[in-house]
């Protein structure tokens, strides 16, 4: 469609008949265009093709509704969802529906972190150096989104020292519109945010396996995970040293090299631990159970969990020191004064053991000689899946 | 036959990668090498989670390199083109090779 000229000068004479034509619209005098085309056509000889008379059927509905039933989302309540569900549930004043789309009951509009409590995150984490772990369960906000709000308040502080430009009209607009999780007050307990003991299904537990176990045998959560990854059965011995599967979570952390491997060579991987190991917080599941065992002493079993968390963050903190001075023992920095880039130099060992006899181990660092490169595979996924943070 | 130290190319168009290897000077680039040394990545990276002083660090580039293996073939006689020249020498195997610069 060519661009539509508009006509500059609109003569008085037409005067009367835009208002008569435009009476649908009277209220919206941000489209007078619409009803000059008369003159539009006086001036425009190049197009054949009458433009519209009047407005499409469906542009003037909408008109309509916005001016009518519409136009209480024109301002939003401070504090209150802006949905156009609040429409249909006008009969029940009072409850607010967390569903935005009228048409998808499905959806729900989750909150998100009120600014009182994403500081309080960052104030726990950074200020009075609580590990990522106890302020997940204090909150009640998943791991993961602990660490991201500890790293936008950092780029906020930093945006805020550089004297940069911060969205913070908008940002309080979003917050009004959309539903938030409170900070609790002092002495209340804090609502949840999120469930944060989730755990996402495991590809190996995909498989329907047909598995007849004797009845004299135990079958728990810690064998099943072993006839998924195809392990052999555990020791008769071995399995009664095991009174629940959550005290594998215990040995674990504390030695992550107690996982038993099934597979050869590039095939090797570890034997599937029960979900009381993968949860993001085994340690819940031992309080619980302190909790029904010990039911009348309440500080006794709180004093054992705080001890058991300070034992498995001493223990992470150590891993990851001895994890971070080892990767520094083996890479050396060179800066060199006339090149614009730093060089890492990693030590690394090229032995049979590494490249296998004929040369095409896959443990070798660097690209192979002799195998196939699967980079153009069907289903290979090539988009970064994950980000180095 | 001289035995040179040198990068043989792979990945991609413009993606670069580089294997350093040990290989009879006359054979192709792409030719089975008698030893690979060492990787070269010569596409930098950005370093990330830096606050501070350190949010404007230089980009990086990666390499990896057996020490004792280019030792070994550096003493046996193997010579290193100039890249590797470059590359080892601020590894600090070999002297830095003089430019035109410092001979004039």
């Amino acid at each position: 469609m060519p661009p539509r000229m508009q006509s500059r000068s609109v003569s008085n004479t037409l005067l009367p008949y835009l208002t008569s034509t435009s009476s649908s619209s009277s209220s919206l005098s941000s489209i007078p265009s619409l009803s000059s085309t008369s003159s539009q056509c006086l001036s425009r000889q190049f197009s054949a093709t009458a433009a519209p008379q009047a407005q499409t059927k469906l542009r003037r509905q909408m008109f309509e509704w916005l001016n009518n039933e519409g136009s209480i989302f024109k301002h939003h309540v401070p504090g209150e969802t802006n949905y156009l569900t609040r429409l249909k549930q006008r009969g029940n004043e009072g409850s607010e529906t967390p569903r935005p789309f009228p048409n998808n009951q499905h959806f729900i509009s989750e909150p998100i972190l009120s600014e009182e409590l994403r500081n309080e995150v960052y104030n726990r984490v950074v200020e009075q150096k609580k590990s990522v772990r106890v302020v997940s369960v204090e909150l009640g906000i998943d791991m993961k989104r602990i660490a991201a709000v500890v790293r936008l308040v950092e780029l906020e502080n930093r945006q805020r020292a550089q004297g940069k430009p911060l969205a913070l009209p908008y940002a309080r607009a979003v917050h009004e519109m959309v539903p938030t999780t409170p900070l609790a007050e002092k002495g209340e307990r804090q609502t949840y945010h999120e469930p944060i003991n989730d755990l996402p299904a495991h590809p190996l537990t995909g498989s329907q396996i047909f598995y007849p176990v004797p009845e004299s045998r135990s079958f728990n959560r810690v064998e099943a995970g072993r006839v998924f990854s195809g392990a052999p059965a555990m020791e008769h011995s071995e399995a009664a040293e095991i009174s629940h599967p959550s005290d594998l979570a215990e040995k674990i952390m504390e030695d992550p090299n107690s996982i038993g491997w099934v597979g050869k060579g590039a095939n090797a991987r570890q034997i599937l631990q029960p979900a009381d190991v993968r949860i993001p917080h085994p340690h819940l599941v031992a309080q619980e159970r302190d909790r029904l065992a010990h039911p009348n002493e309440r500080l006794a079993v709180a004093d054992l969990q705080s001890k058991r968390l300070e034992r498995q963050d001493a223990l992470e903190k150590e891993r990851r020191e001895r994890l971070q001075a080892r990767r520094e023992k083996k890479t050396t920095i060179v800066s060199p004064e006339d090149s614009r880039f730093n060089y890492r130099i990693k030590d690394t060992i090229y032995t049979t053991e590494t490249t296998g006899v004929d040369g095409r181990g896959s443990k070798a660092t660097g690209r192979r000689y002799g195998v196939p490169h699967r980079d153009r595979t069907r289903g290979e996924v090539k988009v970064p899946t994950r980000v180095e943070a | 036959m001289v035995l040179r130290i040198r990068l043989a190319r792979f990945g991609n168009k413009h993606n670069p990668f580089f294997n350093i290897v040990v290989a009879q000077a006359r054979s192709a680039r792409g030719a089975k090498p008698l030893e690979v040394i060492g990787t070269y990545n010569p596409i930098p990276k950005r370093p990330t989670n830096l606050y501070g002083e350190d949010a404007d660090a230089r980009p990086y580039k990666e390499i990896a390199l057996d020490r004792s293996r280019a030792k070994y073939w550096l003493g046996v006689g193997a010579q290193p083109s100039d890249p590797v020249w470059k590359l080892m020498g601020m590894a600090g195997l070999v002297a830095p090779k003089p430019t035109t610069f410092d001979k004039a």
